[in-house]
């Protein structure tokens, strides 16, 4: 890119934060006299301006020009949307960041450039950090903007087009989850993004007002999926895959431990077959000890199994 | 007129941001030098006289020399006067705001999440101007390990220091103890593998951290391979040879999940829904796993290994043997 490019970028975006009131277009170009003369030339070398400083995100908004009759449309960039409030990092908090951004980063998306506005590049990565993983960034980058801007959300979801309050994203053993309130069911839902079916609309509005209290991350254990009612169940597992299922569900589960090594976790479940499928993967190494009816499902199971 | 590339487009701006992030914060320090902006902002030192010489020229209406950015270089030091209306950077988009809450909700769950360090107070105040609540608005987490596990794996990897592992592979339902060499910690498809050789196999081998029991570093330093943690010489769990018995299973519609979790060989597609699935076997413990959860949803069509025939209902029974019910093998009834 010229010099004179850069130059007439940087003056045309001063000149309409400046502006008191949106500026027309040949306003614009009687104030900046970089702009070629000619209609036509004139035109087609503004539209790429334009285009270029919103694909920087530079908040240029289409205004009528008070006064005018016939409305004639005019451009400025408010201060408010276009400044960024100043975070007060310190120089630990912008190294802390530039070292996170260098071990995970959200494919295809630069944290470079958002580094150099909170203040550059402070700090060095610690010599020989690798990258240890990166996440897809399909849709999560529309979906992160309309939470923080507290507007819905469209978008295909098992053959139905869904308006969705986004609420929170979170990324759990490789995939993105989107927890919100979907407005046709007038409920909260939770959505795998990667079995959307269509791209992400971020709808103008209303805003909608985020639930007081927290909105929990989702949940995304298998047993827990269903709509069915409560069971608390009890699970026996062998010494040897003791460590692993403590692990896989937080000590918290533990509701004994044997002599030998076993324990007992306690399970919340409303969906069985998730259950029951959860608990096959440890064959004759666990074994569910209450309630009955569940005990007896399994059992029932496996025998037809053999029967087979 | 000529018509430019996207490529360039995307640069024009590149080089328009970059110095709409430099201004602000220069014009905010006394004179820093030209070498620490450099630095500082990731621009060659040429690049970025060639910019500051172009901020002369740059101002408000009428331009006159006090509305025009005063652009002062002495020595090596440089200071930025009425350069106002740049006083603040441009706003963080979305991608850009994402990119780093997603990278530091990550990286704060691997260093245990220390709620006073640096990482957790920047992202707080990041979360305060992106109008969003951190915790609430966007979790990552890359895998699930023991708090500590990965700082000892990935401190191991870092020194080059040899550790004993105690594993449990789920494939062959058994646990073992091998000394490895750890070359790379990462994270993959929402579980954290460790990349090392193993002296017992006497070949590369890629665990799940979520299955190693316990770590001990050992005395043992190793040279790291050369290329290890580039993902070269790094063994792909997924390839399986020709070695490893295959098996032919009908899979009833709901079974598809299977095929999306599992390396197959093929898949052909049944006009009543149902798949017929060729896959390889790595181990005994896992197919009857796979067979006793799809119960009915699973028929066995043909099997190299005359072993593997029966797998499922042979695993039945001995599940249903602990809960009491048929003949227990080898034991009184």
């Amino acid at each position: 890119m010229s010099a004179a490019k850069l130059e007439r970028l940087l003056n045309l975006t001063a000149l309409l934060l400046e502006t008191p009131r949106p500026l027309s277009a040949s306003e614009i170009r009687d104030r900046l006299q970089v702009y070629p003369r000619e209609t036509e030339a004139f035109r087609r070398a503004f539209e790429r301006d334009k285009d270029d400083l919103r694909a920087m995100g530079v908040p240029l908004e289409r205004q009528e020009v008070p006064g005018t009759d016939p409305a004639v449309e005019g451009y400025r960039i408010p201060k408010d949307r276009y400044y960024l409030r100043d975070p007060g990092l310190t120089p630990d908090e912008l190294a802390a960041l530039r070292l996170a951004a260098s071990v995970v980063q959200l494919e295809g998306v630069s944290a470079r450039e958002g580094l150099l506005k909170l203040g550059g590049l402070v700090g060095e990565p610690e010599g020989g950090v690798l990258p240890v993983g990166s996440l897809p960034a399909s849709e999560v980058v529309p979906l992160f903007g309309a939470i923080a801007a507290q507007v819905p959300v469209r978008f295909g979801y098992k053959g139905e087009s869904r308006l969705v309050d986004p609420y929170r994203l979170d990324f759990r053993r490789g995939r993105w989850y989107l927890t919100g309130h979907d407005h046709a069911r007038a409920d909260e839902r939770v959505f795998r993004l990667d079995r959307f079916e269509s791209a992400v609309e971020v709808t103008a509005g209303p805003r909608f007002e985020r639930p007081e209290v927290g909105v929990p991350g989702a949940r995304l254990e298998p047993w827990r999926l269903g709509e069915g009612a409560e069971t608390r169940a009890r699970v026996l597992v062998d010494a040897a895959q003791a460590p692993w299922i403590v692990q896989h569900l937080g000590p918290g589960a533990v509701v004994d431990e044997r002599p030998d090594g076993s324990v007992v976790v306690a399970m919340t479940v409303t969906n069985r077959d998730n259950f029951r499928s959860f608990v096959l993967t440890f064959l004759d190494h666990a074994e569910v000890l209450s309630p009955p009816d569940l005990r007896a499902e399994i059992v029932a199971w496996l025998e037809r199994q053999v029967a087979a | 007129m000529s018509r430019r590339a996207p490529a360039t487009r995307t640069s024009a701006s590149d080089r328009v941001a970059r110095l709409l992030a430099i201004v602000p914060w220069v014009a905010s320090q006394d004179g820093p030098t030209i070498d620490e902006v450099s630095e500082r902002f990731g621009i060659s030192r040429r690049k970025l006289l060639e910019d500051l010489d172009v901020l002369m020229m740059v101002g408000v209406p009428p331009y006159t020399p006090d509305t025009l950015i005063d652009v002062t270089i002495d020595g090596d030091r440089v200071w930025l006067r009425f350069a106002d209306v740049f006083a603040h950077p441009l706003h963080l988009t979305p991608e850009q705001g994402l990119a780093l809450v997603a990278a530091g909700s990550a990286s704060l769950d691997l260093q245990g999440g220390d709620p006073e360090g640096p990482l957790a107070t920047a992202l707080a105040k990041l979360a305060a101007v992106l109008g969003v609540e951190v915790d609430e608005a966007v979790s990552v987490t890359l895998g699930e390990t023991r708090p500590g596990l990965l700082d000892t794996l990935r401190s191991a990897v870092g020194e080059g220091r040899r550790l004993r592992i105690d594993y449990y592979a789920y494939g062959r339902d058994e646990r073992t103890t091998r000394d490895v060499d750890p070359h790379a910690v990462v994270a993959d498809d929402g579980a954290w593998y460790l990349h090392a050789y193993c002296h017992r196999a006497e070949g590369w081998r890629s665990f799940r951290v979520d299955r190693v029991v316990e770590a001990v570093p050992l005395d043992e330093t190793f040279e790291p391979a050369a290329g290890a943690g580039d993902g070269a010489g790094r063994p792909d769990a997924r390839v399986l040879g020709p070695d490893v018995p295959r098996v032919t299973l009908d899979l009833e519609p709901g079974a598809r999940w299977v095929i999306e979790t599992y390396p197959v060989d093929r898949v052909d597609e049944r006009e009543d829904g149902w798949l017929r699935v060729r896959l390889p076997v790595t181990a005994t413990p896992w197919l009857e796993r796979l067979l006793v959860r799809l119960g009915d949803g699973a028929r066995m069509v043909e099997a190299d290994d005359d072993s593997l025939v029966g797998a499922g209902a042979r695993a039945a029974r001995r599940i249903l043997a602990r809960y009491g019910i048929g003949p227990v093998p080898g034991a009184p009834r």
